[in-house]
């Protein structure tokens, strides 16, 4: 008998059944917020700031009480997980994030008065802290059960669809969906807007940066050079940066036919353009050149021993292998750069910035809102795909 | 062929190899051995001018190779490096295919020729040909590194190295597989590595290198008889040297027809070494053994008496 078949067998700790105390008082957390905190607001029309409801008034006492067993339900079975349990935490979860916009049917019906056509519903900060907090579960859930992005993500995307429906069919009195339904046109032209100046802020970073990335391999002066004056540009704040271009370019746009011709002007999207590529060749440039630098000199140095010219170890072995990491680095610049745009509305560039600012002004909260949701929704996309994607390019599938 | 004539290397002021003169023969199997930092690897490299020489000539088949395009002399050469190189995000297939690809052969022949190969060296197509280096074990991985060398059929294999980083066992089923694949393929194998036995065990000719220079060449059995200094002779094992002789030596050699006298107890295959036979006496605590063919049929006689008298008159012969 080998000393290993003496020792005693370590017991497994999946039996053991600990708490999870995270998701325990994650549960804890949106009941206090659930009972305490207002779930919906309600106002007269649009310029009366709303009074606030909370649950019992909103949902009324089925309503409630529902929520509440379906919280109750997430700490107690967290209390003593099991891998089954886990599972059924992810249905109670999905389940509670499809009521949402059920109960905020419900209380339309309970709350406004059909008399009053301008009546609309906000979302309270119960909503809320609720809301995110079961997206914190959904991710703890997903680190327990060691599952892959992916069906999280469909799970989120048939939620969205829920709300989406529920949002469009019933929810005409919903604060957000009033504000959508006053100006869907022009919150497609500013979707539009937005996607395109982050479109053409991102290709040409890519583009700039691989080149900059290349010569700064070429010529190793140009790189602390280069760095320093992007590292520069990236701790100029955005706004001070779009005041900065105002007036030089307005002067060249006045003295120059030929660029005023182009579109070239002191505010609009010139300006935009000009400050979001500036502040995307950093993230570019850093990722690119550290993706191109990192490829294995063994590799490299079998490429050439093998007989490969220059172009064709750059072409098939160094840019393939850097790719995952070049990726990365257009994931960061691509979020980096749909927060940026909003900013860009203040110099008329357009875009879901628009809404802020202007909601900011009328302070018109959802109308706010209206602006701010479609960039995270936008940002998290983003973010999700372009991660996918360098996933899938790992050398080999995997590592 | 390959020849080195007075070459000389220099980084800086530092003086990397210093003016040596080698010639491999055609088909020949020569071992480059010694410590980290002689100048071995150098020595190698610049033979596929991954590393140019600053003074001397290297000539392949009589000509210079300064007179080649760099990209096509390395293509006529295959090379095998330590951490085999492959290229990660290539399939085996893809990677033992480059260099006929780079040389435009057809697809088809590609194919045929890296099927022949996988063969050749051990490695199931159906089962190796869509896996991706990092799903294969070290001894897997150089095994591609060797297909690959040899992709293009070239007349010259470089190798640096190729079994350093792989567990004892691996490497010497390799080591036995290289042998039996050069025994067919006769390429002209310059070899780089700081296991001497490893170089005992394949090497027609035997180079051991010190800071640059080449302090001894030869055949094994030539620099185990006669080490030029102490240092080769440290290389070569000290007091192991005997073993390392007798482990060169088969016992064909020494068996003498069967005798009057009885068959000894313990029976050793015609074919092992004599290093082979000298443990198995000690083992068995005899000093005769009876050497059977493949069938275990008695065909002769192994006495120790005799191996050593032998010895004798080899080391007396060679004094005269």
């Amino acid at each position: 008998m080998s000393l290993l078949d003496a020792m005693p067998t370590p017991r497994i700790r999946w039996k053991g059944r600990h708490p999870n105390v995270v998701l325990v008082s994650l549960s804890l957390i949106m009941l206090v917020a659930f009972w305490a905190f207002d779930v919906v607001s309600m106002a007269p029309n649009r310029i009366v700031s709303g009074t606030g409801y909370g649950a019992l008034e909103a949902f009324g006492w089925p309503g409630t009480l529902l929520a509440t067993l379906l919280l109750v339900t997430i700490g107690v079975v967290a209390w003593q997980p099991s891998h089954r349990h886990y599972r059924a935490l992810i249905v109670a979860v999905v389940l509670l994030m499809v009521l949402m916009p059920v109960g905020l049917i419900a209380s339309s019906y309970l709350l406004i008065d059909p008399e009053l056509p301008q009546a609309r519903l906000g979302l309270g900060a119960a909503y809320w802290v609720v809301l995110f907090v079961l997206l914190l579960c959904l991710i703890e859930i997903r680190l327990r059960l060691n599952l892959t992005r992916f069906w999280p993500t469909l799970l989120l995307c048939g939620v969205a669809l829920v709300w989406w429906l529920c949002a469009a069919l019933w929810l005409d009195s919903l604060a957000l969906v009033q504000e959508y339904n006053a100006r869907n046109q022009l919150f497609l032209t500013a979707i539009g807007q937005h996607l395109r100046l982050v479109g053409i802020a991102v290709s040409s970073s890519v583009v700039l940066g691989l080149l900059l990335a290349m010569l700064m391999r070429r010529y190793a002066r140009l790189q602390k050079g280069a760095f320093a004056v992007l590292n520069f540009l990236q701790t100029i704040p955005s706004l001070a940066l779009f005041g900065l271009l105002l007036a030089p370019l307005a002067w060249l746009a006045s003295n120059v036919p030929f660029l005023a011709q182009l579109g070239v002007s002191g505010i609009g999207t010139t300006p935009a353009l000009i400050a979001l590529i500036a502040y995307s060749l950093l993230p570019m440039v850093r990722n690119t050149y550290t993706a191109l630098e990192e490829v294995s000199p063994d590799t490299l140095e079998a490429a050439k021993g093998m007989g490969m010219r220059a172009g064709q170890r750059f072409w098939q072995v160094r840019l393939p292998l850097a790719l995952p990491v070049l990726l990365e680095g257009v994931r960061i610049t691509t979020v980096q750069a749909i927060g940026l745009t909003a900013v860009a509305a203040l110099i008329g560039a357009g875009g879901l910035g628009t809404f802020i600012f202007q909601g900011l002004g009328q302070a018109a909260m959802d109308m706010v809102l209206l602006g701010a949701l479609p960039i995270l929704a936008l940002a998290l996309v983003v973010d999700a795909s372009l991660g996918a994607l360098a996933e899938a390019l790992r050398p080999g599938g995997a590592q | 062929m390959i020849e080195l004539t007075r070459v000389s290397k220099r980084f800086g002021d530092e003086t990397a190899v210093n003016d040596i003169s080698l010639r491999v023969p055609k088909g020949e199997f020569c071992a480059l051995v010694g410590t980290s930092g002689c100048g071995k690897s150098t020595t190698l490299r610049m033979i596929n001018r991954l590393i140019e020489h600053s003074e001397g000539d290297i000539t392949l088949d009589g000509q210079s190779i300064g007179a080649y395009d760099p990209v096509r002399l390395r293509r006529r050469i295959g090379y095998v490096i330590q951490h085999t190189g492959l290229f990660p995000h290539w399939n085996v297939v893809r990677n033992i295919g480059l260099v006929p690809r780079l040389l435009k052969w057809s697809t088809a022949d590609v194919q045929a020729r890296v099927e022949e190969l996988m063969d050749l060296l051990g490695l199931p197509v159906v089962e190796f040909s869509h896996k991706y280096p990092h799903q294969l074990s070290g001894g897997q991985a150089q095994r591609v590194g060797v297909a690959r060398a040899l992709a293009a059929d070239p007349d010259i294999l470089l190798m640096d190295e190729p079994f350093g980083a792989l567990d004892p066992i691996t490497r010497e089923k390799l080591q036995e597989e290289l042998a039996k694949l050069q025994a067919r393929l006769h390429k002209t194998v310059v070899f780089v590595t700081h296991d001497m036995d490893e170089a005992l065990k394949l090497a027609d000719h035997l180079v051991v290198m010190r800071e640059g220079r080449i302090i001894q060449q030869g055949s094994p059995l030539a620099l185990l008889q006669h080490p030029s200094d102490p240092f080769v002779e440290s290389m070569l094992g000290g007091l192991e040297r005997g073993l390392k002789q007798a482990a060169l030596t088969r016992v064909k050699d020494h068996m003498t027809s069967m005798g009057p006298t009885l068959p000894a107890q313990s029976r050793i295959p015609v074919n092992f070494s004599l290093r082979q036979a000298l443990s198995m006496m000690l083992r068995d605590h005899t000093d005769r053994l009876t050497v059977v063919d493949q069938h275990d049929v008695p065909i002769g006689d192994l006495s120790l008496r005799r191996v050593i008298k032998e010895a004798q008159l080899d080391k007396g012969s060679i004094r005269e």
